[in-house]
């Protein structure tokens, strides 16, 4: 079976890396079957830590928003992160996206982009689970509205703990505060520039959201990286996905280069060494096969990427 | 059957759960569907996350 030879494999690595946890049977402990949930208990959340990239992330992009052509629209991110026993841990951002639906009003984010994205996000680090949403109100409301109310309330039953972090900017911050840098006048508050994000906690048993004091850490947003080619993985969002779910051990990259950012995709082949790589931008998709060191450009045109690799794969069946 | 080699990130996701296994008994994932290696009780699955993006309501 499989996992015979995973629990083989795993001894023989085991044998290199841990010689001093090996139990004294010199066996792998039997693996149970087991689901994630259940392994830590929740409590309510104290707080939320959010790295200074992720800070900066929203401060920016905020502000950046606001000078766009769509800038009087509420705009929003979501937040993946660490749950916590009692607090979260807030170590990416996925933005709306251009393909938003949104007006002064309300925002609904672009979902097949931002599963996509959390697919890219998780590749190093399978932790990351959903936190919750931040998004802006175009007045001075600090609060989520009865509207939110209505659907975080449902929607926080997916969440770890049954409880969920939520954010709202407001461009309302008192400008008594200093400009250089951020400052917090509550606990659940951070200003900048003009810009405020209040933090909320509201789990399945509440009445009501109840501020949730924010504090700030080193950290990075690992999912900045994926901003600055949003619109390529918005476009490309769909097709990328299914190939993902249809293929083994895909691997996702970021470049930049002087054509500017591109998404990679490492398709692994059969021979150890040997992979398809896939260099995606918003119009146009290259391919090329990577035999070991050397690497060839395959003269393959289509801009769909499920269809050229599937393409690209039957044809590499047939020379071989 | 895939029997091909792991690649660096999912062979130290393994070494990973199986330190974690050996040292603290961290429970070892396994997919009910093929038995492959399905992560740690630490992880989160795809499934889990993206269905919770999925399903985020509209903000007002």
């Amino acid at each position: 079976m499989k996992f015979q030879a995973l629990v083989d494999r795993a001894s023989r690595l085991l044998q290199d890396i841990c010689r001093p946890y090996r139990r004294s049977t010199g066996n792998l402990p039997a693996v149970r079957q087991t689901t994630a949930a259940g392994s830590l208990k929740y409590e309510p959340l104290q707080r939320v830590l959010i790295t200074d990239g992720v800070g900066r992330t929203l401060f920016q992009e905020y502000a950046s928003h606001r000078g766009e052509a769509r800038g009087d629209e509420e705009t929003g991110w979501i937040l993946l992160g660490l749950r916590e026993a009692d607090e979260a841990v807030a170590l990416a951002t996925l933005p709306a996206g251009t393909q938003r639906e949104a007006s002064v009003a309300h925002i609904r984010f672009n979902s097949i982009a931002q599963a996509l994205g959390s697919r890219i996000v998780r590749q190093c680090d399978r932790r990351l689970t959903m936190l919750g949403v931040v998004h802006t109100h175009p007045g001075s409301l600090r609060h989520p509205s009865d509207g939110d109310l209505r659907g975080d309330r449902e929607w926080v039953k997916n969440l770890r703990g049954g409880e969920g972090v939520f954010g709202i900017g407001t461009a309302d911050a008192s400008s008594a505060g200093p400009t250089e840098f951020a400052f917090q006048p509550r606990p659940n508050v951070h200003c900048l520039e003009g810009l405020r994000f209040s933090w909320y906690a509201l789990g399945i048993d509440d009445a009501d959201y109840r501020p949730l004091p924010a504090e700030l850490t080193i950290g990075p947003d690992l999912a900045r990286p994926l901003h600055s080619l949003w619109p390529t993985i918005e476009a490309h969002a769909e097709r990328i996905d299914r190939l993902y779910r249809q293929l083994a051990g895909i691997r996702f990259d970021v470049i930049n280069d002087e054509w500017g950012p591109a998404l990679v995709l490492m398709v692994p082949l059969a021979t150890a060494g040997e992979a398809v790589r896939v260099v995606v931008r918003r119009k146009e998709v290259r391919y090329y096969v990577v035999h070991g060191e050397e690497v060839f450009e395959v003269q393959h045109r289509d801009d769909y990427v499920d269809r050229g690799v599937f393409l690209l794969l039957a044809e590499l069946a047939v020379r071989t | 059957m895939d029997f091909r080699p792991l690649n660096d990130t999912e062979r130290r996701q393994l070494i990973n759960a199986l330190r974690g296994n050996a040292e603290s008994d961290r429970a070892i994932l396994m997919d009910r569907r093929d038995t492959s290696f399905a992560g740690t009780a630490e992880e989160v699955t795809d499934e889990e996350v993206i269905s919770a993006i999925k399903s985020v309501p509209c903000h007002y």
